[in-house]
């Protein structure tokens, strides 16, 4: 294999893992909880924001940069987000489910706004350039550099999925499940059920936020249009593929999807000519959003399917009492 | 079961339930003559406002028929039921709430034909006068007893040949209790044929032609109303109050 | 206060309020946020456009101005055109993908992502047809009547004006007054009821697609008349829709034209006082002030 091929095949799973991390964030909010965000950008773009802001050098057009160190940078955007999503949850999880979703569709909308408008914080349309990358100092060898940007992708995926499958397993992950899966469980928790679902929605945010900054160190530069809603929906369209609730499927899903949006990029990119490349852009996301549905009509629980970890004593019980979480009233 | 009339709706061998694998109705034979009110007894859970549910079509129906007046109705559509002449109350939210009474009656009217409409609604007036007094009024506003009138009279107005309640009784007093069944006998005796689930077992026996018990979703007794209010057996396994929550789970 | 503001806020407001009509009816009646809705919007405003071209070249009689309007008799007559091509639209995506989700009785929150797909797809197709170009009804500029106070307005905006008040008089009486709209309101509260009491619910759900979609036809030829065309359109209304639908209390039809007129008079207002690249963030802060105060809406009832 030629060291290009290796070099761009560690790039392209390099950028399919910084969505592993957003789907993995997304799975704790949906799969496991069932909360739906629409605003995954937004949180994205927080965590992005963030690292960038504290760890770029010293900018005088612009608030920060601050060159703190990479970890601290990530750190940062994690708990700025998991705040950020906190607050969302606070304000809507108790009201009804959709309405979750319409404030984070706000969130995205605003945060987008406040990236392109706050110039003197965010750099405004042209976004924030010099962002640290790891391992800059091997940047002229691009294997070596390539395939350690990798390794450290690797090793934060890894570490994600080992934390979230013990937290998955653990009684806080058990109770989760419950709350989901049974509504008199729901019901009996009562407002504890309400800071279950809070705490897994700040811990899927701070996730997501994470992996807006791996990826803004990765990528090495960021703009609003980064965080335009086709994110959210690819986020989206990962998971589901993937088989929500089920960790693995969600890395799965990120590499798989992620790898049918680069090779239709080319492909569709090749039947337009040159002039007409917007078109050409427009209709390959007509084809994932068509796609998307179909899945949700189709094969509604991915490829891998949910992981069954409840435990036996809900499983007995579950046959008796499946009101389906929340099912829209029945068709006559 | 053969009686001198034919049977105004009966079941065979009616399976039904929530969920594809989970019959809570498993196999009931059930008959009632054209003019009969019968009452469904059992215990909490026992599936009879699952049973009536199926037959009404707000439950799926797994296997077996219902049959209105000889006529198959198993895969009518829940609202073409109505237009068959079976009329329903539910056990809970009965009516709409948010609606006036007057809207309640005129939606249900709707069924009818165009030059019959205004005339039932000022028939069913007529027949409960209390809702007359106040046709504006909204319908969540009404007491308990009221409710249930409303309710009753919604399910009326299109003159159904039979008429199915579920717990009319439940959270009434005594005394609006015996109003109701009052009314319910009336209509009974116009030729309405009723079945009429329910739990406050000593004022129904009195009203009805004939009782059915229904346990763990099958038909377990059936007999006179008179006949069964005297055996004390029965009265001890199934008509006495049971703990909640025992559920059909087979 | 600059007394135009009101005027701006009044025919945005207008055109959110037509919007949220859809949604608060939608979400009334099928129980979920329908994030395809704006593109109704948008889908109705390229349709009229597409229709009054067509009639434009068949007929020039058609295009010349009417009176002291910017369009021609093309435009009406496209926009009956385009109500009706919207409201099938709405209907073929409800039979291809929101009737099968419903007859699975799938999970509220696998409708409302289907609907973000689906918003996704048609927004996108529109680029795909039409390129993100913008576009406009006319090009003839038209000028400003004075009409006392301070206050200007085009006879455009003011007949947009008085078509949504129309129109919301016209949906309000439809709900209380007629079968189809007891039956609508009947389903929106419990439909088992309403199938006990004979009311087809497949009906009911057809007609709320086609009022929603009419009159988000409507809300769009408003849009790219006063304004301009543009794919994301309706996308970019999403949010003031679905702040106003809270905020009047879903099922709420006064409510939604009320609070959509709130909206559009406190985004003018922000647009005076903190500049026009804020406006989306207005409707954010209305949305986030009525769930933590009234979450309920206006004219809601608490759940
Ligand atoms: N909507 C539902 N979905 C799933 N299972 C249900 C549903 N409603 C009732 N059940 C189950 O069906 C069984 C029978 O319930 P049903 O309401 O028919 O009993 P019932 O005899 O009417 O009791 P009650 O006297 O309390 O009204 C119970 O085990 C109950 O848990
Ligand atoms: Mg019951």
């Amino acid at each position: 294999m030629s060291v290009e091929l290796v070099a761009y095949v560690a790039f392209f799973l390099t950028m399919a893992l910084t969505y592993a991390v957003m789907c993995l964030g997304l799975n704790v909010q949906w799969g496991q909880t069932g909360l739906f965000n629409v605003g995954v950008a937004g949180f994205v773009a927080i965590g992005a924001y963030v690292s960038a802001l504290l760890t770029t050098p010293d900018a005088p057009d612009r608030f920060g940069g601050f060159g703190l160190p990479i970890l601290v940078g990530w750190l940062g955007a994690a708990l700025a987000t998991g705040l950020a999503s906190f607050l969302v949850g606070w304000l809507t999880i108790r009201l009804r489910a959709d309405y979750l979703a319409i404030a984070t569709f706000g969130v995205a909308v605003t945060v987008q706004l406040v990236a392109l408008n706050l110039q003197s914080i965010t750099g405004g349309p042209f976004g924030i350039g010099f962002i640290p990358r790891p391992f800059a100092n091997l940047a002229g060898d691009p294997l070596a550099f390539s395939l350690l940007n990798l390794g450290v992708l690797i090793v934060v995926v890894a570490l994600l999925y080992l934390a979230l499958e013990h937290l998955l397993r653990s009684p806080w992950g058990r109770v989760l499940r419950a709350i989901r899966e049974d509504e008199t469980a729901a019901l009996a928790l009562g407002k504890n059920a309400t800071r279950f679902r809070l705490q897994a929605f700040a811990i899927g945010g701070a996730i997501m936020g994470l992996a807006g900054a791996t990826q803004a160190h990765f990528v090495g530069f960021i703009a609003p249009d980064n965080y335009v809603p086709l994110l959210t929906f690819q986020v989206w369209a990962m998971l589901i593929v993937g088989g929500s609730g089920n960790n693995r499927g969600a890395i799965l899903g990120a590499i798989l999807v992620w790898g049918i949006w680069a090779a239709s990029a080319g492909a569709i990119a090749s039947l337009f000519p040159p002039d007409q490349q917007a078109r050409a852009a427009a209709l390959r996301i007509v084809l994932i959003g068509i796609g998307l549905c179909a899945i949700l009509l189709l094969r509604p629980r991915g490829i891998l399917g949910e992981e069954r970890i409840v435990s036996r004593h809900l499983a007995r019980l579950k046959p008796a009492r499946r009101t389906a979480s929340n099912p829209t009233s029945p068709e006559p | 079961m053969t009686g001198p009339q034919p049977s105004a709706l009966s079941t065979r061998a009616l399976v039904a339930g929530y969920e594809p694998d989970l019959p809570i109705v498993r196999g009931v034979d059930f008959s009632i003559r054209s003019g009969e009110l019968v009452i469904v007894l059992g215990p909490n859970g026992a599936g009879k406002s699952t049973f009536v549910k199926a037959i009404a079509g707000l439950v799926p129906i797994h296997s077996g028929a219902t049959m209105l007046g000889g006529f198959d109705i198993t895969a009518v559509p829940t609202h073409e039921k109505i237009r068959h002449g079976l009329a329903f109350v539910p056990q809970t939210e009965n009516i709409f709430a948010t609606m006036s009474i007057h809207d309640n009656l005129l939606l249900a009217a709707n069924v009818l034909p165009k030059e019959k409409r205004s005339r039932r609604v000022a028939d069913l007036y007529a027949m409960f006068p209390d809702l007359a007094a106040r046709p504006s009024l909204r319908a969540g506003q009404l007491s308990g007893g009221q409710r249930q009138m409303l309710a009753v009279a919604r399910a009326l107005i299109v003159e159904p040949s039979v008429l199915i309640l579920d717990e009319p009784s439940a959270g009434l007093s005594p005394k609006i209790v015996q109003e109701v069944f009052a009314q319910l006998k009336a209509i009974n005796d116009t030729g309405v044929t009723i079945i009429l689930v329910e739990q406050n077992v000593k004022a129904a026996l009195a009203i009805a032609d004939r009782a059915a018990i229904l346990v763990e979703g099958q038909l377990r007794h059936e007999g006179p109303a008179a006949t069964l209010a005297e055996d004390p057996i029965v009265a001890e396994l199934y008509l006495g109050a049971r703990p909640a929550g025992k559920a059909a789970t087979p | 206060m600059n007394p135009q503001l009101i005027m701006d806020g009044l025919i945005a407001g207008a055109m959110i309020g037509l919007g949220a009509i859809g949604i608060t009816l939608t979400y009334s009646i099928l129980r979920f946020a329908n994030f395809a809705h704006g593109e109704m919007i948008s889908w109705g405003a390229y349709l009229a456009l597409a229709t009054s071209g067509l009639l434009g070249s068949l007929s020039g009689a058609l295009l010349k101005p009417i009176g002291p309007f910017s369009f021609g008799w093309s435009l009406p007559l496209a926009v009956l055109a385009a109500v009706a091509l919207t409201a099938g639209l709405a209907l073929l995506v409800d039979a291809l993908l929101f009737g099968p989700l419903r007859k699975r009785r799938s999970a509220v929150i696998i409708m409302v992502m289907a609907s973000f797909g689906a918003s996704l797809a048609l927004r996108s197709l529109l680029e795909f047809i039409f390129t993100s170009k913008p576009v406009y009804f006319s090009k003839a500029l038209q000028i400003a009547l004075p009409l006392g106070g301070g206050l200007r307005a085009t006879p455009d905006q003011l007949l947009s004006l008085a078509v949504a008040a129309i129109l919301v008089v016209a949906i309000h009486i439809l709900l209380t007054r007629t079968a189809i709209g007891r039956s609508m309101r009947a389903v929106s509260e419990n439909q088992q009821l309403a199938g006990v009491a004979g009311i087809d619910a497949r009906k009911v759900i057809r007609t709320v697609w086609m009022l929603g979609a009419g009159l988000a036809c409507i809300a769009g030829v408003m849009a790219g008349l006063l304004v301009q065309i543009r794919p994301y359109m309706g996308f970019d209304l999403l949010l003031p829709l679905f702040a106003a639908a809270i905020l009047g209390g879903i099922g709420s039809v006064p409510g939604a034209m009320l609070a959509g007129l709130i909206v559009g008079l406190a985004e003018a207002l922000g647009v005076q006082l903190i500049g026009a690249e804020w406006r989306a963030a207005v409707a954010f802060m209305i949305l986030v002030f009525v769930l933590l105060l009234r979450p309920q809406g206006l004219f809601g009832r608490a759940e």
